[in-house]
């Protein structure tokens, strides 16, 4: 009879394992379900921009280290004080680089600079499609193309 | 647009998950029971090997099969061969056959027939308590049945026509098996004697002989034709006496008498033509009947399509028998009608399996209702010492699946009396006389039945039938139903009949003696 | 460098300190029938592992994923139940003169992986060293694979162990990580070329090869070895991985499609060109021809699925010995998810190939919130590695594919496939950790 009721405590601990498995799995369960709903949210705000641009390298306060540009989908590059993307650098040309957003990519065309558009190091001489996560180096300012 | 890649990447992976679910869910729980069952399962293999496992008794309570554990293995040890066929093996080393294979389960304990038992059992991971089968045979008829027969190739095979129940059931040569359900280092030798000896020993003739039945088919013919409709017992066929001296033709084949010796053809009815056995008048009965109608009619009694006794669990299967040519496991139309006027009279393409041809008999025994066979009567608990009988307390008890009407009962009593007259008339006695059961000791009973004497072709000796019942006469209700098959026997009343009538008379005897 | 509070993956860590002892508990009584706790030591080890990785991300100032490592470590503690179950001297070390049994050896493993895990969680927090030297990495995966190739072990007709002393490795597992960050750099940096331009033939689309050539030519490399040391579950993995990449990157299905054609093609050249390709294959068409030979393995797996059911034999009551042995030899390698799926039944199953999917959904998760391309394309490489070795090792386990010999990540038993999973997840954690510090400095941000 011992033997039987060793049975059904075994029984019991098997189930309270497979218990605590599922109970374990409702955890992760209601925390996915939590992030996708915040992650609509991040991602709602997030939208309402195609890109930017996350300054990484910088002389001045424009643009400063450490921050990140909006973007529209035409984005003129310059130290015009015009220039939607406006450089406070001696390197840099009045009119210096366009960043157009086209269709699904993203490209740089030089606006025939002095010191010249470098994308991931590489001199640039012609329209260049862009990835997120590449490099932008315009004077002595680097900045990474972000989401 | 990257996010939305990744967004359909991840529906494809949830669809493979879903598949990969899906297989699992297939091999966990819908093909699970098959793979539970699978004689290379090494679960099967061990259940057998290591676990106690139930005993069988005949209708008496008599020891015919048991098992002890020896060194860790399970020894089986088998009381009569006689038995052999139908109980099967259960060998650690050949699998098992029979009985012992359908009831594996429920013999070892591996499943139990209370389901809310078996439950608790398998969540509670409980050791299995084995279980003990009762059969409706009785040893001293099976005994007696294989005496008869003796060192003949054949079977015997009876049934009770008012339940199903089997009261005998015997094929011939057998064997031994107790020599390799032991230990399986020693159990080649005795099974390779077995498998090279001569007369297939291994075949249980009852479920997988397949036969030429000749003239006992046509009780088959007659009982459709009747009622159909398409003859009553008073008609006859005006050219019969001209044909049977020069053959019927039918497209252009002639169907010819056999040697009909002392009688002279004359204008005969279903009880003088089933007398006579007139191949001639039942050709002219089947084209009567027509094709269709025909295999109507074979479809009600169970030709052409597998039998089995018993139900499920523990079901033993038998071979389908057929009335034409084989098509999908069924029977295909007649060709044309010389094959339908010589399957009724049972040559062409026919070929049936005794447990058929009792059932036939059986069919005809109870008012034109085809009972359903079975073999196993009870489900114990397992008796510690299976010498001393079984326990008192049982478990389930089984029973024949209900009997199915096939022809009307008026036709059966027809059929039956034509069937009376075959064995009993004064014609019929020259042929089939020997089938009485008047013969063997048993007065004031009547005996029906029909001989058989299936030709194999030029050089080779005809098998010998007979099937039959009593008792007979109008009133009494049929408690036995037979059919023999002796293989080379010669003609039907030679050497089947005297044993169908003897094996009834012993069970008549038996059953009066208590 | 703050200590950050992880509060969700300590409230799903915790539940382990309960699940893994329990598991260890219940197997101890069903197999002896003594009622007491059994040997502890793993177990406690294992959920003191866990934890003490949580502290570590602590206190690094890890802002990454927090349902990444309680999805791995849930997955790892069904595992190390189920290793422990089975017998010790199955499989395990002699390391310096001490005799490990196999639940010790995999949780000295366990605890390398988890150290290795948090080293790469912190170091690889600036994605710079992997993008920038894509093809070194590629380089060196390759020479690795060669010296495997010229100077391994043969274990099991393949070709893929280096062993240093006692301790074996299968240099294939870290190659399947080299493999994605060259993929990843390489899509990254190429990926709005691709996406654009492509030729077509008739109704194909097929894609624009000069750009993808280097790529292809050090991918071919990489499968030729790997096909020839005749570890085919890796070249079928690596195959899946790159069609996924490439798929992320570029939208295009008819890539894949193309792509699996090939590889139709190619099995089909295999099948008859490789005996041991033939064998399995047949194997998988109809394992009950040669139940006891050639099929044994699949066959018997069948079986444990059958024997298991809806609800599971019961930790510690399946599993079968024959004369004292387990039924399936390869049963903590290649087929300890037929073990889980007896013992554990249906429901068990899919509770873990449920853990499996939250993992990939997290991973997937850590992709779609990247900032930049590249750490979204490792992501997904390094998320499909495990989704889909999972997949493949699963199907192979149920009869849908033929069997291949890879390891079910994170539960069966084996150093080198346990330390490169826990590599992935510290890519992860390293990822996400990125994305969600500049989420939070744009915030702050002016």
């Amino acid at each position: 009879m011992t033997s039987e009721v060793l049975r059904i405590l075994i029984l019991a601990m098997q189930l309270g394992f497979l218990g605590l498995l599922y109970l374990l799995l409702f955890g992760f369960a209601r925390s996915l379900l939590r992030d996708l709903r915040s992650a609509e949210l991040t991602q709602m705000a997030s939208q309402s921009g195609i890109g930017r641009l996350a300054v990484i390298e910088s002389i001045g306060d424009e643009p400063a280290l450490g921050t990140a540009i909006a973007l529209g989908p035409i984005n003129s590059i310059g130290r015009n004080v015009n220039s939607t993307i406006f450089i406070d650098d001696d390197f840099v040309s009045g009119s210096h680089a366009m960043l157009t957003f086209r269709g699904r990519s993203w490209f740089i065309e030089d606006q025939g600079s002095t010191n010249g558009t470098y994308v991931n190091g590489h001199l640039i001489d012609r329209p260049v499609a862009l990835s997120f996560g590449d490099e932008l180096t315009i004077g002595r300012v680097r900045m990474r193309l972000e989401r | 647009m990257i996010a939305t890649n990744i967004r359909r990447l991840s529906l494809y992976l949830v669809l493979g998950f879903a598949s990969v679910s899906g297989a699992l869910a297939w091999w966990q729980v819908l093909d699970a029971h098959a793979l539970a069952t699978r004689q290379d399962n090494p679960q099967v293999i061990a259940a057998r090997r290591s676990l106690p496992r139930g005993s069988i008794f005949d209708a008496q309570g008599r020891l015919l099969a048991s098992s002890t554990v020896l060194d860790g293995i399970s020894r089986r040890t088998y009381a009569d061969p006689a038995f052999t066929h139908l109980i099967g093996y259960a060998s650690l080393r050949f699998g098992a056959t029979g009985l012992e294979r359908t009831w594996d389960d429920l013999l070892t304990g591996r499943s139990d027939p209370n389901p809310l038992r078996d439950l608790l059992n398998d969540i509670l991971a409980r050791q299995p308590d084995p279980h003990d089968l009762t059969l409706t045979i009785d040893r001293r008829l099976e005994d007696f049945a294989a005496a008869q027969l003796g060192h003949n190739v054949g079977a015997v095979v009876a049934i009770d026509p008012r339940t199903g129940a089997i009261l005998a059931m015997v094929s011939s040569p057998t064997y031994d098996p107790t020599g390799f359900s032991g230990d399986p280092a020693t159990a080649t030798g005795p099974f390779d004697a077995v498998a090279g000896a001569a007369g297939n020993p291994f075949l249980d003739r009852v479920r997988q002989g397949h036969y030429t039945p000749g003239s006992i088919l046509k009780v088959l013919t007659a009982a459709g034709a009747l009622d159909a409709g398409a003859i009553t017992p008073q008609t006859t066929f005006p050219d019969q006496p001209k044909q049977e001296v020069d053959g019927f033709v039918v497209q252009g084949f002639t169907i010819r008498e056999h040697d009909l010796q002392p009688v002279k053809p004359a204008l005969w009815a279903l009880s003088p033509a089933l007398q006579v056995s007139s191949n001639i008048f039942f050709a002219h009965v089947g084209l009567g009947l027509g094709p269709d109608r025909y295999l109507d009619y074979a479809r009600r009694f169970g030709f052409c399509a597998p039998l089995q006794i018993g139900s499920d669990p523990g079901a033993l299967p038998v071979d389908p028998s057929y009335v034409s040519g084989q098509s999908d496991g069924g029977c295909a139309p007649f060709s044309d009608n010389v094959e339908l006027a010589s399957a009724a009279f049972g040559q062409a393409r026919v070929s049936v399996t005794p447990l058929q041809m009792a059932l036939l008999a059986a069919t005809i025994a109870n008012d034109g209702a085809v009972p359903g066979p079975f073999i196993v009567r009870d489900l114990r608990t397992h008796a510690a010492a299976p010498q001393g009988g079984p326990t008192a307390i049982v478990l389930e008890i089984y029973g024949g699946e209900g009997a199915r009407p096939a022809i009307s009962s008026q036709a059966a009593r027809e059929v039956r009396s034509a069937m009376i007259d075959a064995v009993q008339g004064p014609i019929g006695r020259l042929y089939a006389g020997a089938g009485a059961v008047a013969r063997f000791g048993v007065s004031g009973i009547e005996t029906a039945g029909k001989t058989g004497t299936a030709e194999r072709g030029p050089g080779l000796k005809p098998h010998s039938w007979f099937i039959g019942f009593a008792p007979a006469q109008d009133g009494a209700t049929p408690s036995i139903a037979i059919a023999v098959i002796v293989e080379g026997g010669g003609t039907g009343s030679g050497h089947a009949a005297p044993i169908g009538g003897a094996v009834m008379a012993e069970w008549l005897k038996l059953a009066a003696g208590g | 460098m703050h200590a950050v509070p992880r509060p969700v993956e300590l409230r799903l860590l915790l539940p382990l300190a309960i699940l893994v002892p329990l598991g260890f508990a219940v197997t101890h009584i069903a197999q002896t029938g003594r009622l007491e706790a059994g040997p502890m030591g793993v177990a406690i080890g294992y959920v003191g592992l866990m934890l003490a990785a949580h502290v570590a991300l602590r206190l690094l100032g890890n802002r990454g994923d927090q349902l990444l490592l309680p999805a791995v470590a849930a997955i790892g503690g069904v595992g190390i139940v189920m290793l422990h179950r089975l017998p010790q001297d199955l499989l395990g070390t002699d390391a310096f003169g001490v005799r490990l049994g196999m639940a010790t050896t995999q949780l000295l493993w366990f605890a390398v992986g988890v150290t290795a895990m948090v080293v790469v969680a912190d170091r690889f927090r600036d994605d710079g060293p992997l993008r920038h030297f894509k093809y070194t990495w590629a380089l060196a995966g390759t020479l690795l694979l060669v010296i495997t190739f010229l100077f391994g072990r043969e274990v099991n007709g393949a070709r893929l162990w280096i062993f240093v002393g006692p301790i074996g490795f299968q240099p294939g597992e870290a190659i399947k990580i080299v493999l994605v960050i060259f993929i990843a750099g390489y899509l990254a940096e190429k990926r709005a070329l691709l996406a654009g331009a492509s030729a077509r033939i008739g109704p194909l689309r097929i894609p624009p090869l000069p750009y993808l050539l280097p790529m292809i030519a050090i991918f071919v490399l990489v499968m030729g070895i790997v096909v020839i040391s005749r570890d085919l579950g890796t070249a079928l993995l690596f195959l899946g991985i790159f069609l996924t990449m490439l798929f992320v990157a570029t939208g295009r299905r008819s890539y894949v499609l193309l792509g699996l054609l090939l590889f139709v093609a190619g099995s089909f050249v295999a099948y008859n060109l490789f005996g041991h390709v033939r064998i399995r294959v047949d194997n998988w068409i109809d394992p009950f021809v040669d139940p006891s030979g050639r099929g044994y393995q699949t066959v018997q797996a069948l079986y444990a699925f059958g024997r298991g059911g809806l609800f599971g034999e019961g930790l510690g009551q399946g599993l079968p010995t024959i004369g004292g042995h387990l039924p399936i030899p390869a049963l903590p390698t290649d087929f300890i998810f037929a073990a889980v799926a007896e013992e554990l039944g249906l429901i068990g199953a899919f509770a873990l190939l449920a853990l499996v999917m939250v993992f990939v959904f997290r991973g997937l998760r850590t992709a779609m919130l990247a900032r930049d391309d590249f750490s979204a394309m490792l992501a997904v490489g390094l998320t499909a590695s495990l989704g889909l070795q999972t997949l493949i090792i699963v199907a192979g386990n149920v009869k849908l594919v033929p069997l291949t010999g890879i390891t079910f990540p994170f539960v069966s038993y084996g150093g080198s496939s346990l330390l490169a999973c826990f590599v992935v997840v510290g890519l992860l954690l390293a990822i996400s950790h990125r994305s969600s510090v500049d989420a939070q400095v744009e915030g702050r941000g002016p």
